[in-house]
């Protein structure tokens, strides 16, 4: 028997709190599209994403009816690329890319993420293909992401692979200067890569999911912001722990709503159902902010000395809440701070309250990493390869993931304004302290060791 | 036929009676141990009560009952029995035998959705709402509604046909409340289900 409170509590998040669910992605193994000619390859490619995506968009669109419950993005993600372009070239790279492209905006589809190779141990030649291709694919296509993951625990840091994405990044933000650098948008470069993340620009189908598998995506910051509201207003004087249990109760509820749909959604489609990522992942919307919630908790200037607990505190509540929800939850859970996607966050980079240097302390404790922040198109690429080589170091000592993805705005330098638009938003180019200080070490190149805590058989 | 001459039919057609069980509907103004009373009173006739549904509203003590009996029962024996409980005139007690065919079956076959209108309180509103929900045979199962003067906001448990096309009742209903100012959705229960139940999301969806 439901409790009429129940219900208007539950009609109050998907109405006044912005709840959705924020990506249904349809995972899709491509490995058998392989054939001995790339143009047969793409065609295996574009029939395999169209027998088992086709339905994809309409299915997720009656379902969201059916609860009431927006599903905003609907997205596939294919097993890593590189597996199709070994002994391959640039030109096969971009047909491929094109082909992805073709696929996804014939199912509807926005974002198709899989452009991807895993190379923390090393490179194959197929892997390198796709990474220098990156340039090219990213500036000439709209819908393709990828995604390069150059460290994890057990195997340590490709430096090497990790100077050579900087330089990539840097060129795919050139390629892409007349949208101000908006390709290097479409590429992640991870530790410790989730096979399962639901999540643009960086799902992929890891090597051990099922063939076809829907990966479910919730956010929610703006639910979980007006819960600590509402609690600190009926109790001002509201601890820390009494903060986090409110955060893990919502977290609950948002978490079951995310596997209800994907569920159904998987069910509908004949498909596996993977795994839900509770992620609060915010958008340029006043209300749908996470750096909102740690303003609401009592974090005023965003960058603040506590803002890294104020974040430790917000993801493990999150985890905890939704790992009571479900047996299904995966992914990358926790609290996403992409600086353009969150306009709290935005405005404090803006302010010179919060720094690239404080984004990546609090990526220590949350769930990815500098995400979407704007740095002068003239950073060096050894500046680039630091940054990264710094999360990957966060992420591969911690035994998490982490990401980076930076956007090197050509023509742009510090406090310069840039707008991307729709759910990318906008921001201001921040500054990267001492950018030319650690070129002797970044050019050493090799491999930084596993940590003794990736010894653990 | 129409759908409203069918349900006119469905109701007028003869019910064969459960000579054992019966139906008590009890209203009286709420004060404490009335549950006790009319439970006392159903017990001392070696009644078993197997329904009961109770709530107040607008200080107002509602019950219905229904309750099983060894042997035959005469209904006015019962609402007697009950009667006593109460000064004269205090409660409004009625009694009937039980039809055999009500509880076997659903008034509809469907799945189950809740609906909910918010906006100006307007005497319209109801009849508006229940009148378009009795022309598509959709059942009310629940009904509750919360007055905020000048604002009023109605929660409904329904249960929709299972042929029907949920996205066009939705379309018609928001449409119909919108000509009347007021906001509403209609949403399988599941999505309440899921916020608000502690349980394995799969058996929700297995039901």
């Amino acid at each position: 028997m439901l409790r009429t409170s129940d219900i208007l509590s539950t009609v109050r998040m998907l109405q006044e709190e912005h709840l959705d669910v924020r990506t249904v992605t349809l995972g899709v193994n491509v490995a058998e599209c392989a054939r001995g000619e790339m143009a047969e390859t793409c065609r295996a490619v574009e029939g395999k994403i169209g027998a088992r995506a086709g339905n994809l968009v309409r299915v997720c669109d009656e379902v969201a009816g059916r609860y009431g419950l927006p599903v905003v993005n609907k997205r596939l993600a294919l097993s890593a690329a590189s597996q199709l372009l070994e002994g391959r070239g640039a030109r096969d790279a971009l047909l491929l890319a094109r082909a992805m492209d073709a696929s996804a905006a014939a199912v509807r589809v926005d974002l198709i993420g899989g452009f991807t190779a895993l190379v923390h141990k090393g490179m194959t030649p197929g892997e390198q293909t796709l990474i220098n291709a990156l340039p090219v694919v990213l500036g000439r296509t709209e819908r393709v992401c990828a995604s390069i993951n150059v460290a994890d625990t057990r195997s340590g840091i490709n430096a090497d692979a990790v100077r050579l994405v900087a330089q990539k990044i840097l060129q795919t933000a050139e390629a892409t200067a007349d949208k101000n650098g908006f390709g290097a948008a479409k590429l992640v470069v991870f530790a410790n890569i989730p096979e399962d993340n639901p999540f643009m620009a960086g799902a992929f189908l890891g090597p051990g999911a099922p063939e076809c598998v829907i990966n479910v995506g919730v956010s929610g910051p703006g639910v979980v912001k007006r819960a600590v509201e509402r609690l600190t207003k009926a109790r001002p004087d509201a601890s820390l722990d009494e903060i986090a249990e409110e955060i893990k109760h919502t977290a609950y509820r948002v978490t079951r709503t995310g596997e209800l749909i994907g569920r159904e959604v998987a069910a509908r489609l004949g498909v596996a159902f993977g795994v839900v990522d509770l992620s609060l992942a915010p958008t340029p919307l006043i209300g749908d902010s996470v750096g909102e919630i740690y303003q609401a908790m009592g974090i005023e200037e965003l960058g603040a000395p506590g803002t890294t607990a104020a974040v430790a505190l917000l993801n493990d509540a999150v985890k905890k809440g939704g790992a009571f929800a479900s047996s299904s939850v995966g992914g990358l859970s926790g609290a996403f701070i992409p600086v353009t996607e969150d306009h709290a966050l935005a405005e404090a980079v803006a302010a010179g309250t919060l720094s690239i240097e404080k984004l990546e302390a609090m990526t220590a404790v949350c769930s990815i990493g500098i995400d979407m922040v704007l740095v002068p198109g003239g950073t060096p690429a050894t500046a680039v390869a630091g940054i990264i080589l710094d999360e990957a170091a966060i992420g591969v000592m911690n035994g998490k993931t982490t990401g980076v993805r930076l956007i090197p705005v050509p023509g742009k330098d510090v406090g310069d304004r840039v707008d991307f638009g729709g759910l990318f938003g906008g921001g201001t180019v921040a500054r990267v302290n001492c950018p030319r200080g650690s070129a002797a070490f970044v050019n050493r190149g090799g491999h930084i060791p596993a940590p003794l805590r990736g010894l653990t058989n | 036929m129409t759908q409203d001459a069918q349900n006119r039919n469905a109701f007028s057609m003869p019910e064969p009676i459960d000579g054992r069980r019966c139906v008590i509907t009890v209203v009286v103004g709420d004060r404490v141990g009335i549950l006790r009373d009319v439970a006392s009173a159903v017990a001392d006739q070696d009644g078993v009560i197997d329904g009961i549904s109770q709530t107040v509203v607008g200080g107002y003590f509602t019950a219905t009952l229904t309750a099983a009996f060894p042997g035959a029962v005469a209904p006015e024996e019962i609402r007697a029995a009950v009667a006593a409980a109460f000064g004269p005139g205090e409660a409004f007690i009625a009694v009937r035998p039980h039809a055999r065919a009500a509880g076997d079956a659903p008034p509809v076959a469907g799945a189950r959705y809740v609906i909910t209108i918010a906006g100006p309180n307007r005497p319209t509103v109801l009849k508006a709402v229940t009148t378009y929900l009795a022309r598509r045979g959709i059942n009310i199962e629940d009904w509750n509604v919360m007055f905020d003067e000048p604002y009023v906001t109605h929660v409904g448990e329904i249960t929709v046909p299972r042929h029907m096309d949920i996205k066009q009742v939705q379309d018609e209903f928001h449409h119909l409340m919108m000509q009347l100012g007021m906001t509403t959705c209609i949403q399988h229960e599941n999505i309440f289900r899921a916020t608000n139940e502690v349980g394995p999301i799969t058996s929700l969806l297995k039901g």
